[in-house]
């Protein structure tokens, strides 16, 4: 359905030129959910931009990057050659991907109603009528939940709570009937019962409408909860992907596995949480080789800070970019 | 192979520490002066600011002639640029022609003429008029002149009376920028008494003191201006009109920055640390001076910059229709004031030379603003 | 709503209030009064030798000798109660006949001005936010300093001699010589709408600068919000989008300051109109200042001020009804 290969974004920027994100490729199944968690600025959210192309004007894909989907028709789309302008971009945007963003507040425009925002959207990728229009959008409020949908309907943003805010910016994102949705750390605002039911809201529309997802995150508790696949991201790289239940059961990658120690759970809950020690550091000062190495507590000097691991495949499912398991290529060196 | 690299990373990484360490624990002044460096246009406006203000101060030395002095046989007369070539050969040192009167055939008026055979060469610190430079320092020294002490050098003309208009805009650069110094100040004092005791204080006496600002604020500035200076009685000497306009500019320019102060004032007064000095009993001025106010120096300094643009602009403008300054005093609005009509751009463009000052003069003072504000702003570097 | 509305109105009274204090201590500074210039201008040439006693009795009989706060509320009872704003001695007839309908002719360069300057500062500055960085831009922001460096009245003196030049054409004033004293009809309101332009362009120059430098600010906020990002990624064309999302917010600011611009315009329009030779208010309180006729100069101010107060309460009205946040506060 959606498949990204060698995607790499650059920034131009008055401190010269960084890459955010190098060589990333991951493919989201029809119907699945695809988890991608790391540290914040690790380039979750450039990436997804990307598959949008909203990303600003300094941003630049390099040539192999490649974005591929699969439209609800069945036409294949290159995303990454599309035409800023073109109307397939514009049909793309919102009717074929949606996207909920990490801040409800911001997401909406205080100046219109969340009525008016949604029924935009169904017009524009429905081609139906204002009062048809706002129908699905009453129906599509009930559906995540909002009572008294036909009063909320006309209500501006600021005027709801943070947890049905959330609701109304999912709404607003399915409105127009995507196929795929793009999910910005959607429960990182809101408090932890909230978080709860609009994960559970999420899983179950994803279900009823036969949606694929891209659920982005920095906590792997939230990825067991919502994701099939999942893909681990570190300053800008996957260093580990698979289907969840083994990665989080059996992870390879050392800053996998520190991720799941500092998941606070019952009988961690006393004791001190477990982060990965040191800062992430800035993509401008990206280290040599292993780009974890500086972090890892097992890297091996003169192996991990000189070169960057390739990919290896450790099962069916699941691939791991460290040199600890790649041992035939350590030995050549 | 492997202890060659930590180290060497060690010292790099070390360096870097050493640099931000230094960054971070630089003053807030060494910092918004490194910030403002990297501002090319703002600095290059400060120089030219700086070359006014050098000029202005040192009014007697860089301007040839007093601002009054007559040469009655070059009225109306178009700049005379120095040049080092004419039809007679060309020399290392730069020279003017003589002038001539003669008589025009058709309206027997005598017009000046240059007298392409004279020449008179241009020299540096001739001998000249008796001046007191700073005040009390007395020459007859000059920036530059003619070598011949009964010519002239006109190099930006004369006006119909035949004075100078180079050393009168020489004259009129020190008053219209010291006018436009000493209103800043006035209005900055005001400001900082307003807008100080409406923050500190808040509640009903912020609410009266709001209600004037107000007033001051909805009348339109330059009929306001031009109503009190309407009442400056007729015989009033030069001096007392030059410290009435001053006061007059800077008794109304104080709303905005007060109004600045008194924001910042009023979103700091319940932080610990001026709870704290009030607790421990010090007083008002005491508070805003030493605690409160330090805070935000640099919005203040900001705001005083780019008021001085107004008050230069008033100036001008009043003067320019006979409301301000007067003559004798020369300032760029009373040299404006003879260029008011358009058969002086036909006729004597040069008379419009000292709008050239009051727009470049503007453009440096909001450009400096400009790159001040980014340099006081801490988040400019996001941008 | 409508509480909203009287509470502003409540709040312009008592500005006004204030103001016509001011504006009667700044009638009252230049020396001498009313009947000293009076007389002074009755008689001087004449012959005829004025007594203290002839001007004592010129007081009396207009009230001049009274105190000061006496004689402020018998002007500003004259205005309220009467529309009564007092006597023009330079023109020996009362400042209402004098002011007649320079108002709406200064209303007429107002609103033409404003017009102007919204039409042109707008669209430039959200195009300069947009284009942020470019060439364009760079030179919007280099016009819009000049803009605010070069004074009114230069600009106004280089349009007319080219206008000269140009076009031997003298496009100064406000009507055609035929026009003049004519009375009103379609056509000399035709020749006011082709004079209009100029000091409307005039005056315009720094407000279309400074609001340029608005709303390209603001434009560049509002286009870095996530809102803008989310309707972008619902699809919304990309000309939609600006004009729904960022710009509709963006020129709040501007509709703030409308007040503000206002009194930019009356600020600089006295000398303005004195270059161009615009007959109207601005020129007349210029005249006024001159000949110390201070309650022509009086009845003026407060005029101008008022209008500018009117024009900041429309400002706050519109305003709550542009940004539904506001009414929500209110
Ligand atoms: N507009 C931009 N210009 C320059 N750099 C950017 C821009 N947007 C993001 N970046 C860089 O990309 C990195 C990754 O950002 P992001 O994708 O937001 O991280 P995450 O979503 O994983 O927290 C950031 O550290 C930042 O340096
Ligand atoms: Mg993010």
């Amino acid at each position: 359905m959606l498949s990204v290969k060698n995607l790499s974004i650059s920034f131009d920027t008055d401190e010269g030129r960084i890459t955010p994100v190098r060589d990333v490729s991951f493919f989201v199944p029809q119907g699945k959910t695809l988890g991608i968690v790391g540290e914040s600025g690790s380039g979750k959210s450039v990436s997804t931009k990307a598959l949008m192309r909203l990303l600003p004007g300094n941003a630049k894909l390099s040539p192999e990057s490649e974005i591929l989907y699969r439209t609800k028709t069945g036409h294949e789309l290159a995303i990454h050659s599309l035409k800023p302008s073109s109307r397939e971009l514009g049909r793309l945007r919102g009717g074929e991907i949606g996207m909920i963003f990490q801040e409800p507040m911001a997401s909406f425009s205080p100046v219109y109603s969340v009525g008016n925002q949604m029924m935009e959207a169904i017009r524009l990728h429905r081609g139906v009528g204002k009062g048809e229009a706002r129908a699905i959008a009453l129906d599509m409020l009930n559906r995540v939940g909002i009572s008294n949908a036909a009063h909320r309907i006309d209500q501006y943003s600021h005027e709801m709570s943070g947890g049905m805010r959330q609701r109304a910016m999912i709404a607003l994102a399915l409105s127009a009937g995507p196929a795929l949705l793009i999910a910005d750390e959607p429960t990182t605002a809101l408090d932890v019962t909230i978080q709860a039911q609009v994960l559970e809201l999420m899983r179950e529309l994803q279900q009823d409408l036969g949606m694929s997802m891209i659920f982005i995150t920095h906590d792997l508790g939230v990825i067991a909860q919502i994701a099939d696949e999942v893909a681990v991201m570190y300053l800008g790289t996957i260093v580990e992907r698979g289907a969840t239940r083994d990665v989080l059961r059996a992870p390879k990658h050392p800053y996998t596995q520190g991720l799941l120690k500092a998941i606070p759970s019952i009988n961690t809950l006393q004791q001190r949480l477990n982060p990965v020690p040191g800062d992430i550091p800035s993509p401008s000062e990206r280290p040599s080789g292993c780009p974890f190495h500086t972090r890892c507590p097992d890297a091996i000097a003169g192996v991990c800070d000189r070169k960057p691991p390739r990919e290896i495949a450790v099962s069916q499912t699941s691939a791991v970019r460290c040199w600890l398991h790649d041992q035939d290529a350590r030995n050549a060196a | 192979m492997s202890d060659v690299t930590p180290d060497k990373l060690n010292t790099a990484d070390e360096r870097e520490r050493q640099k931000r360490l230094k960054y971070y624990s630089a003053s807030q002044w060494t910092l918004i002066w490194w910030r403002f460096r990297r501002h090319r246009t703002a600095m290059i406006a400060s120089a030219i600011l700086g070359l006014m203000a050098l000029m202005g101060v040192f009014a007697e030395f860089v301007a040839p002639y007093g601002p009054t002095t007559r040469d009655a046989r070059y009225l109306d007369g178009p700049p005379q640029i120095p040049m080092f070539c004419d039809q007679n050969g060309c020399s290392w040192q730069p020279f003017v022609h003589g002038v001539t009167t003669q008589r025009d055939p058709v309206t027997l008026r005598s017009v000046s003429v240059p007298d392409p055979e004279s020449r008179i060469y241009v020299v540096l610190f001739p001998a000249g008029e008796d001046v007191e430079l700073l005040g009390f320092i007395p020459t007859n020294r000059h920036l530059f002149g003619l070598d011949d002490p009964d010519a002239k050098l006109h190099i930006w003309g004369t006006d119909s009376l035949g004075r100078d208009v180079f050393s009168r805009t020489v004259y009129a650069t020190r008053t219209s920028l010291s006018i436009g110094v000493l209103g800043v100040l006035i209005s900055f004092v005001l400001a900082l008494m307003i807008g100080g005791v409406a923050g500190y204080a808040g509640g009903m006496t912020d609410n009266v003191i709001q209600r004037g600002t107000e007033v001051v604020r909805v009348v339109p500035i330059i009929p306001l201006y031009m109503g009190l200076s309407a009442a400056m009685p007729k015989e009033w000497s030069t001096t007392q009109v030059y410290f009435t306009m001053t006061l007059i500019l800077g008794l109304f320019g104080w709303p905005t920055l007060a109004r600045r102060i008194r924001s910042q004032l009023l979103s700091i007064r319940g932080e610990d640390y001026v709870v704290a000095a009030r607790l421990a009993g010090a007083r008002p001025s005491r508070i805003i001076g030493h605690h409160m106010l330090p805070s935000f120096t640099g919005f203040i300094i900001v705001d005083l910059v780019i008021s001085f643009p107004y008050m230069i602009l008033a100036e001008t403008a009043l003067s320019f229709v006979g409301l301000g300054l007067r003559p004798p005093t020369v300032s760029w609005g009373v040299l404006l004031q003879e260029a008011q009509s358009v058969r002086v751009i036909e006729q004597t463009p040069w008379l419009f030379i000292p709008a050239a000052f009051v727009v470049v003069a503007v453009l440096a003072f909001t450009v400096i603003g400009d790159g001040l504000r980014d340099a006081a702003d801490p988040y400019s570097e996001a941008r | 709503m409508l509480r909203f509305v009287l509470e502003r109105l409540v709040g312009m009274a008592i500005t006004m209030l204030l103001v016509s204090m001011m504006v009667f201590v700044i009638m009252e500074l230049p020396p001498g009064d009313y009947a000293d210039r009076y007389a002074f201008r009755k008689y001087s040439g004449t012959g005829v030798s004025v007594t203290e006693a002839d001007v004592q009795a010129i007081r009396v009989e207009l009230g001049l000798d009274q105190p000061m706060v006496v004689r402020y509320f018998d002007w500003i009872g004259g205005i309220v109660l009467h529309g009564d704003f007092g006597q023009a001695f330079a023109f020996e007839t009362s400042v209402v006949n004098v002011i007649g309908d320079k108002v709406w002719l200064t209303l007429a360069i107002l609103f033409t001005t404003l017009i102007i300057t919204y039409v042109i500062s707008i669209p430039i500055g959200i195009y300069a936010a947009v284009k942020r960085g470019s060439a364009a831009d760079y030179g919007l922001t280099i016009f819009s300093y000049l803009g605010l460096a070069l004074p009114n009245f230069l600009l106004a003196l280089i349009l007319l001699y080219f206008a000269n030049r140009w076009f031997e054409a003298d496009i100064g004033g406000l009507f055609s010589s035929q026009y003049k004293d004519a009375p009103w009809s379609l056509a000399k309101l035709w020749d006011l709408v082709a004079h209009l332009w100029l000091p409307a362009v005039v005056l315009a120059w720094s407000a279309v600068a400074y609001q340029i430098q608005t709303m390209r600010a603001t434009m560049s906020d509002e286009l870095n919000r996530l809102s803008v990002t989310a309707a972008r990624a619902r699809g919304v064309p990309e000309g939609k989008l600006l004009w729904k999302y960022p710009a509709r917010l963006a020129i709040n600011p501007v509709v703030s300051t409308i007040g503000f611009d206002v009194n930019r315009i009356f600020s600089e329009l006295p000398i303005v109109a004195a270059v161009l030779g615009l007959t109207e208010l601005g020129e007349l309180l210029l005249r006024a200042y001159l000949d110390l006729d201070m309650y022509v100069a009086g009845a003026i101010l407060l005029l101008l001020t008022f209008i500018i107060v009117f024009m900041n309460f429309i400002s706050d009205i519109l305003l709550a009804w542009l940004d539904p946040r506001i009414k929500l506060g209110a």
